[in-house]
């Protein structure tokens, strides 16, 4: 239940910087998508059936913020962490390059799913010109928010919560195991 | 067969989960048009966070440039004499606009005599992801904000209001993929629709036969319903005599400087006469 509790205020904290902080500090409306790194990082260290609920709740949340299509990044976040659930089994997940490399796909399948989301279900507007044209550049931005928050989940670790097991972090930079 | 049920039951599981996320999706798309509890629970619970935030960052600002951020300031008070006396300068000529603008202020009642009421309001976020134009402004229902009630600045339309909590809504700018504006050209009258392309708008279902000109304004028509009539959309930046097909492809610069949105007005509902 606490950690339950921690993810929703992360994921507040992130809808937040997101839309007060980030938009002010970055030209061009670009923002990295932080909630997808969290729901990536769900996705490799929470249960399949408690995380699902936990996303899907937090998609519909995130709708509240972004766009103007309720349930749509319920589903599109739901089907990541639930590809991430499917592949999870099958890779290395001690590896910070596993969740670069998750990153890098997730906000690829983030485009994908939206489009199809969009110009299949919404009548009006040409939505894919919008998401395609800047998606390599969210791409790389997402990836580079997902490297220093790697960086600074360790060093929060390492400093203030040396011998607490944080889920994912001890495993996910060998780098810095005792 | 409990056998294979068993074996796939993941599988299938999440692919029923995913279906129903889908569905829900598609049936909740049809029941968009007001903002339901969950939203606005939402809504009640970030906002304050968000404008905390927001005040915040301008305070570190504030303080960053007028009390840490000295680097030049003497080359920079060389310049600001200088400019002040040029500006003395300016100021006799001001005079002169000053009366001028009291004539322009007489017109300007014109606009009090119009039964449309306009609720100032300040933006505090901008939308949450990068792909949609979306901003949230810091009035809701307690003001009277209602869904459908369009937001303009001097410049021109800013959107439409389309979700709202007790005190902060959600704006859908015009240049939102899911933004339409039922629009004219202000010379040639010519009727389109003004679509949302992200930084810019098209100007779409304008016949190839309109003798049309770059930098012509574009202002709302009035007949969606939302916008009243005579608003400023922006001016026309490049035109495409299509060789082929009924219409013109026709790329619209919006007149409102959207990145730096910052105090809006809304438009609340007709007074009854």
């Amino acid at each position: 239940m606490n950690r339950i509790l921690i993810y929703l205020v992360l994921a507040g904290m992130a809808v937040v910087v997101q839309s007060a902080l980030l938009s002010q500090l970055l030209p061009g409306g670009f923002k990295p998508d932080l909630l997808l790194i969290l729901v990536i990082y769900f996705g490799l260290h929470e249960r399949t059936w408690r995380g699902a609920c936990l996303v899907y709740s937090l998609g519909w949340a995130f709708d509240v913020f972004a766009g103007s299509f309720p349930g749509l990044h319920g589903f599109v976040l739901l089907a990541i962490f639930l590809a991430v659930r499917a592949v999870v089994s099958r890779v290395n997940a001690e590896s910070s390059l596993l969740l670069m490399g998750l990153v890098l796909l997730g906000s690829l399948l983030q485009g994908c799913l939206t489009i199809f989301a969009l110009e299949f279900f919404v009548a009006e507007g040409n939505f894919w010109p919008m998401i395609l044209g800047p998606l390599p550049f969210q791409v790389i931005l997402n990836m580079l928010a997902a490297f220093l928050l790697l960086k600074l989940a360790l060093w929060f670790q390492l400093t203030f919560l040396p011998r607490r097991y944080v889920p994912g972090l001890r495993k996910l930079d060998s780098h810095h195991e005792s | 067969m409990w056998e294979w049920w068993r074996k796939n039951k993941a599988i299938l599981l999440g692919l029923l989960l995913l279906l129903a996320a889908l569905l829900w999706y598609s049936v909740s798309l049809r029941q968009q048009k007001e903002t339901n509890l969950f939203e606005a629970l939402v809504l009640r619970v970030t906002g304050p966070a968000q404008s905390v935030l927001t005040d915040a960052i301008n305070g570190v600002a504030h303080i960053w440039g007028n009390y840490l951020y000295l680097v030049d300031t003497a080359v920079y008070n060389r310049q600001l004499l200088e400019q002040n006396s040029a500006l003395k300068a300016e100021l006799n000529q001001l005079k002169e606009i000053s009366l001028e603008n009291e004539r322009l202020r007489l017109l300007l009642e014109f606009k009090e005599s119009q039964p449309v009421q306009t609720l100032p309001a300040r933006v505090i976020a901008e939308d949450a992801s990068s792909w949609f134009r979306t901003v949230m402004i810091d009035k809701g229902s307690a003001d009277g904000v209602l869904e459908g009630m369009p937001v303009v600045v001097a410049e021109g339309v800013v959107g439409r209001v389309i979700r709202n909590g007790p005190h902060e809504s959600r704006v859908l700018l015009i240049t939102d993929a899911a933004s339409a504006v039922a629009t004219l050209i202000q010379d040639s009258r010519a009727r389109g629709i003004c679509r949302g392309q992200g930084h810019s708008l098209n100007f779409d279902f304008v016949l190839r036969k309109e003798d049309l000109k770059v930098g012509e304004p574009i202002i709302t028509s009035g007949m969606g319903g939302i916008f009243p009539k005579g608003l400023m959309i922006g001016h026309v930046k490049s035109i495409d005599r299509l060789e082929f097909g009924l219409f013109q492809a026709i790329e619209v610069t919006p007149s409102v400087d959207f990145p730096r949105l910052e105090e809006v007005l809304v438009l609340l509902r007709q007074v009854d006469q």
